[in-house]
């Protein structure tokens, strides 16, 4: 026992540590390297993830048989109060050719100005050529303060 | 052998009946059954173990009309109550199997009468049979006593009918077309209309069954949004705006006014359809727009002439605007890729893409103003997004460069670290070694 501890020289134990030291300054290249290479490359990825935005809108604002686009991640989105005063929000990209749509107050609807389409105050496509509803969003009022949050 | 009799009889009996008087009014049910009831047609039609004879039997246990309760008396008369061949005179109001206009005539004693189809159905409509003395099939009926033309049975599957909105019904959005192909696809049948008979193969490669079929967008338009259902008929040349119109209605507003409007029809050109076809209507595209090329504006006009200009100019802002907006889209999604945060002129970008889609629409004005004011308003959108995607990209450029700057900084630090400890150690070494 004592023998092993006094032969600092054996070349069979040093290449052991030194094995054992250029894996573990690899590894700690790697997780350096690693990092800052996905950071200088990142990954692609699909369209906003934003979940929830708290709108800059109070509640006080929106009057009844109104409507008010609002950013949702880098997507427009529209804010409804209904004529008995229910607050609502969907997607605002028109589901036939993505253009941005608005509220009509004279028919109460929700409006696209590109092709006509019309889409009643629950999302649904009523007239026009969209072929779906609007995506819905659901709707918080907390304090002064409207959250809007895609629905899960 | 007594069954083979008893089905001699049955078709003998129902040829002779088809000759008969036309079915008394008395045979209608004046109120709803209140269930259906077994009766003796079915019971003998079973027992024939004839397929002409038993099937429509079998068929009827899906019909609607059994489930409102009517039974095999309700259109063909006759008592079920009786029988054997008892069932079938023609005393008790027995007709036998009707055909032709006998056909329209036995569903429409129920289905025009707006009293009667209100027990079952007050939003129905009762127009069918007016509507189809109006179609090309009634008229040919009346006029010609056409025995080949469609009647209700030929859409609606005698013996197995179900609502419109049942998918297994011939008449199902996804079915219609197949179910007027039955005829209208058949060129040894229509041969003697001379009329084309690609309609549904066109039509299946088009834009609209594609809606309806891989998108599922059962609104979609099939045949019978055109052409009317029970009034089947071809629009005319001055209705084709008119029926895009129904749901195209911007694009249908622009053109009514168009000067193309009244040219078109004095041609004797159909509207829409002149540019987009009609049953097979391909999906849109700038393309179509210009005066050389596979343009649809070059069929008629020359480069040189007005009309030329004036479609050359209307592309040429129509390519601006959507090289500028792909041009800032790509940019923008570059940086956002890179982990900027450029959410504000995307947002702001999709209003050029709105004006994008409201100049396409204007190009169906035939006129270059406004087209060009919805391409001026979405250039300027487009450009202000793009150079801020330029100046996000810029940003990125810098905090790339000032990572690269600062870790050259931090691995030389190390470096000088490693050589100076080194440095330290070797004097050390040194003494020991002359120790």
């Amino acid at each position: 026992m004592a023998d092993v501890l006094t032969r600092p020289d054996d070349p069979g134990r040093r290449r052991i540590v030194n094995w054992f030291l250029g894996t573990s300054a690899g590894a700690f290249l790697a997780a350096v390297l690693y990092p800052l290479t996905r950071y200088l490359v990142p990954p692609r990825t699909g369209e906003s993830a934003a979940a929830s935005v708290t709108l800059a809108i109070k509640p006080d604002e929106v009057k009844a048989n109104s409507g008010q686009i609002f950013k949702f991640g880098s997507r427009p989105g529209i804010l409804v109060r209904t004529a008995s005063g229910e607050l609502r929000a969907f997607s605002a990209v028109c589901t036939h050719l993505n253009c941005t749509v608005q509220y009509r107050a004279d028919v109460s609807h929700i409006w696209c100005a590109c092709h006509n389409g019309h889409f009643d105050l629950n999302g649904q496509n009523i007239a026009g050529p969209p072929p779906r509803p609007l995506e819905a969003y659901v709707v918080n009022v907390r304090g002064n303060q409207i959250v809007v949050s895609k629905s899960v | 052998m007594r069954r083979v009799a008893a089905a001699l009889a049955i078709v003998l009996a129902c040829a002779l009946a088809a000759s008969a008087a036309p079915p008394a009014p008395a045979a209608k049910a004046a109120t709803a059954p209140a269930s259906p009831r077994p009766d003796s047609c079915v019971t003998c039609h079973l027992e024939t173990g004839d397929d002409r004879l038993a099937g429509p039997a079998k068929a009827y246990t899906d019909d609607i009309h059994r489930a409102k309760g009517f039974g095999c008396t309700a259109c063909h008369g006759g008592d079920p109550n009786a029988e054997g061949m008892e069932a079938m005179d023609p005393a008790k109001g027995y007709i036998g199997k009707p055909a032709g206009a006998r056909i329209v005539q036995v569903c429409g004693r129920c289905h025009a009468d707006a009293r009667f189809m209100k027990q079952y159905n007050p939003s129905l409509r009762v127009d069918q049979v007016a509507e189809y003395e109006s179609s090309v099939h009634g008229r040919r009926l009346r006029e010609l006593k056409d025995p080949k033309v469609a009647t209700c049975a030929s859409c609606h599957a005698p013996h197995g009918i179900r609502p419109p909105s049942d998918a297994l019904s011939t008449v199902h959005p996804l079915r219609v077309a197949d179910t007027c192909g039955r005829c209208h696809a058949d060129a040894k049948y229509m041969a003697s209309y001379k009329i084309p008979t690609d309609q549904r193969d066109k039509y299946k490669k088009s834009v609209h069954w594609n809606a309806m079929s891989a998108k599922g967008d059962l609104s979609a338009p099939t045949c019978n949004d055109c052409h009317g259902n029970h009034g089947a008929a071809p629009p005319g040349v001055n209705w084709v705006g008119n029926v895009c119109g129904q749901c195209h209605t911007v694009m249908a507003e622009l053109f009514g006014k168009s000067v193309h409007a009244k040219a078109f029809t004095q041609m004797g050109v159909p509207g829409c359809a002149a540019c987009h076809d009609n049953h097979d209507i391909r999906p849109t595209g700038d393309h179509m727009v210009g005066a050389t090329g596979d343009a649809v504006c070059a069929s008629c006009h020359n480069p040189d002439d007005a009309g030329g200009k004036t479609a050359t100019t209307m592309r040429g802002l129509l390519d601006a605007l959507a090289g500028e907006w792909d041009k800032a889209r790509g940019l923008l999604e570059k940086a956002e890729h890179a982990g900027m945060e450029v959410s504000q002129p995307q947002f702001e970008l999709s209003s050029a893409k709105d004006a994008l889609v409201k100049a396409r629409a204007a190009i169906h004005a035939f006129t270059i103003e406004p087209v060009k004011a919805e391409v001026d308003g979405g250039l300027a959108i487009a450009r202000k997004a793009h150079a801020r995607g330029v100046r996000a990209l810029e940003e990125l450029r810098f905090r790339r460069t000032g990572l690269v700057v600062s870790v050259v900084i931090i691995v030389a630090l190390i470096g000088g670290l490693l050589l100076k400890i080194r440095y330290l150690e070797r004097p050390r070494a040194a003494g020991t070694k002359s120790s």
